[in-house]
């Protein structure tokens, strides 16, 4: 790879494209349109940080934020409720490389039956169930994509999706927790396989293999072995030459002129003046929350319910992914706080089954959940003491015997979930803070009680102890996952983009992220988040490349 | 499921009283860290910057009674104290009002049940145990559990968890590199077993 020096564009500069977060969607497109020639300036919100400075310290990154989102979100069930800041919680992270960078890194790809549930199923009462537009056919090159450029480790398990070529790194080595799940898994009849894992097992593209340290949930990589878009995606577009990737700048609005054309992006720079970067298009991937939030703070005459809104879906359909997690104890030391997150998990439940009674599927798997303070604080059996010598005695005797076996559903595409822009509170730019109205769809709470009876009965044939609900069905007040919310689709009445990720509404305006989602999958949505974004990046490369922006 | 639930499980654990602890801004962490360094490398013997040292006595005595010393150490040990004075002297300033309100509450109930204490603090390990337990349900004992808990098992650059007692206490290693096998059942496949 030949590296040029970084390239820095004026904002008088009318570049190829703006794109606005460098994610994992904006750091992929990013690097396919830089490497195919393409002038582009990507906006992040929050600071450039080198993966040396990223630390191990759970009281700043899990209780305080320390990469993650400050902004203030507030939250509420239905229409009917009044939203209020702190009911609930959405994170993202808020530095270069997004989300990817403090992921947990499971990188399951969806299945076929994925793109087509509603032909397969027929639709859910109180959901707006649809097909996909797109096939995994014609994804499966991207998530191969995803596997050779980004770093996946793995081996193929017994439900997944056909695949084009082999995992280029094998799978990370088993820890305490996926022996346990393995075993019993296979007592109860289930078929566990090795979870797939966006984190380098060998040395590959001349970045380091995982060094073990158990920081990787809510952390960044220092070691680079984890594979955000911050140590994949970012170098590779900085070293065309082409790409320059512009921190602490808050997008604001997206312009457009009197023929309904994008001209570029308004943004606060780092001391919040404001400026207008110029480009010939503009992509939006600021995550299934931001995306809508910047469509609605861009409203105008010719636009007055939100940018590229005519068909009324900006911001619906939210989608968190659900999923409930039981805890068990075991006679000898785990020591799960070594190491990935995850190493095992269990597909036999992944498609929906009509006998069920119920829309829903997902997978399990088991986990390394709670460091040392989130452990002592809520890691214990709900009938534990929680304070005094007993107290402190189990909290000593559990911590490094327990691990916790987690479950990953479906949610329903519902329209009445959604974000919106919150009539009072703001953001620290004086802007509108995002809204949030979500509540879960019965069939998704009962998927999620399905498959915990199941993780009950796993821990039980592991042999657990003592197992327990750590966290029960119950309607979610928390995401981390958000998707949904511009869904892609061949109606422009239906569907926010097309199959290229172009706007219904404006040519030169696209949108790539977990807003591009049409089902939510079972969990784990960043693989297929990047497949778009790699198949995104190809689509819209050609469009320019034909002049047909 | 989400892969940050825990997050909600805090929030239910620590109570309201705890979540308002989450709110700061992490420059302000980080000048609280190096705070802490400073104070740490000051010669002996440490005084409290915000906290009075019956304030501090008090506090201490509750986060003994959630973090007691027996055979293992607790909160003395760890210093929960220091990464309380600490955090209220800088980031969590907001919190100190809240903190002193509900041990003054905690001292109200003290004598009314004996009248002859002077304090919390001055109470034995039974009855200090006996009027937690009324108040445990409570935004300043949440706010308390809180605090021991991150005193005891957060880094020390933040005052608690000296020496690493707490680490030490739950067999957690903080070391950057590890290698397979890391537990038990894993080190069983490995030998073939």
């Amino acid at each position: 790879m030949q590296t040029r020096p970084r390239v820095t564009y004026p904002d008088t500069t009318v570049v190829d494209f703006v794109i606005v977060g460098s994610g994992a969607a904006g750091g992929v497109i990013a690097k396919e349109l830089s490497t195919q020639g393409h002038s582009v300036v990507v906006m992040e919100q929050g600071p450039r940080l080198d993966p040396s400075k990223f630390e191990h310290d759970e009281f700043k990154y899990h209780f305080r934020n320390g990469i993650s989102n400050p902004a203030p979100t507030s939250w509420r069930k239905t229409a009917q409720d009044e939203a209020k800041v702190g009911d609930g919680l959405l994170l993202y992270a808020r530095l270069v490389g997004g989300s990817s960078v403090h992921f947990t890194a499971n990188f399951w790809r969806l299945h076929e039956k994925d793109f087509m549930e509603r032909s397969l199923l027929g639709g859910v009462p109180g959901a707006d169930l649809q097909d996909w537009p797109i096939t995994y056919a014609e994804l499966e090159p991207y998530y191969t994509k995803v596997d050779w450029e980004v770093g996946v480790s793995g081996t193929p398990g017994p439900f997944d999706p056909p695949r084009s070529r082999p995992y280029p790194l094998p799978p990370m080595p088993v820890k305490s927790s996926g022996v346990l799940f393995e075993r019993g898994a296979k007592k109860i009849g289930l078929h566990p396989q090795s979870s797939p894992m966006a984190i380098l097992s060998k040395p590959f593209n001349g970045r380091n293999a995982c060094q073990h340290c158990g920081y990787c949930m809510e952390y960044g990589c220092e070691y680079g072995a984890k594979s955000s878009s911050l140590a994949s995606m970012i170098p590779v577009a900085e070293a065309t030459g082409k790409c320059e990737i512009r921190p602490n700048s808050y997008v604001r609005k997206v312009e457009l002129d009197a023929r309904g054309r994008a001209t570029g992006v308004t943004y606060f720079d780092a001391l919040k003046k404001e400026h207008l970067q110029r480009a010939k298009a503009v992509i939006l991937c600021a995550n299934g929350a931001e995306t809508p939030r910047l469509l609605f703070n861009s409203a105008s005459s010719r636009f007055p319910q939100g940018l590229a809104n005519s068909s009324g879906l900006v911001g619906k359909n939210l989608m968190f992914n659900g999923g409930a997690a039981a805890m068990g104890v075991f006679e000898h030391p785990l020591n799960e706080y070594k190491s990935i997150q995850c190493t095992r998990l269990s597909h036999d439940f992944y498609d929906s089954d009509p006998k069920r009674g119920f829309y829903g599927g997902g997978g399990m798997d088991a986990r390394f959940q709670q460091y040392p303070i989130q452990f002592a604080l809520g890691g214990l059996p709900t009938d534990a003491p929680t304070w005094g010598s007993a107290y402190k005695k189990m909290v000593g005797d559990y911590f490094s015997r327990s691990m916790t076996v987690a479950g990953h559903t479906t949610s329903l595409p519902v329209p009445t979930n959604n974000i919106t822009l919150d009539p009072k509170a703001k953001d620290d730019w004086g802007l509108p803070a995002l809204r949030v109205t979500y509540k879960d769809h019965a069939d998704d709470l009962k998927i999620s009680q399905f498959l915990l009876d199941k993780q009950m009965e796993i821990l039980a044939a592991a042999g657990a102890q003592k197992k327990w609900v750590a966290y029960p069905a119950i309607e979610q007040q928390f995401t981390a996952h958000l998707l949904g919310t511009c869904r892609m689709g061949k109606d422009p009445k239906t569907s926010v983009v097309d199959i290229d990720h172009r706007t219904h509404d404006v040519k030169n305006l696209f949108i790539c992220d977990g807003s591009s989602m049409v089902t939510s999958g079972r969990g784990q949505p960043t693989m297929t988040i990047m497949a778009l974004a790699f198949r995104a990046g190809e689509r819209i490369g050609g469009l320019a490349q034909r002049g047909e922006i | 499921m989400s892969d940050q639930v825990t997050r909600r499980a805090f929030l239910a654990a620590a109570g309201a009283a705890g979540a308002v602890w989450l709110a700061a801004d992490p420059d302000l962490v980080q000048a609280a860290v190096a705070h802490a360094r400073r104070q740490a490398a000051a010669p002996p013997p440490h005084r409290f910057d915000v906290l009075t040292p019956e304030q501090a006595a008090d506090l201490e005595a509750v986060s003994m009674r959630i973090f007691p010393t027996d055979e293992t150490p607790g909160a003395r040990e760890a210093g929960v104290i220091h990464f309380i004075d600490r955090s209220l002297s800088t980031y969590a300033a907001d919190q100190k009002g809240m903190m002193i309100t509900g041990l003054g509450d905690l001292n109200t109930q003290v004598k009314a049940k004996w009248p002859g204490a002077a304090r919390f603090s001055a109470l034995t390990a039974v009855q200090q145990d006996e009027i937690l337990k009324e108040i445990e349900k409570s935004p300043f004992f949440g706010a308390m559990r809180f605090v021991s808990a991150v005193g005891m098992f957060g880094n020390s650059s933040y005052g608690g968890n000296q020496g690493q007692v707490g680490w030490k206490l739950i067999g957690f290693e903080s070391h950057g590199i590890n290698q397979p096998p890391f537990g038990y059942y894993d080190a069983e496949v490995m030998k073939g077993g």
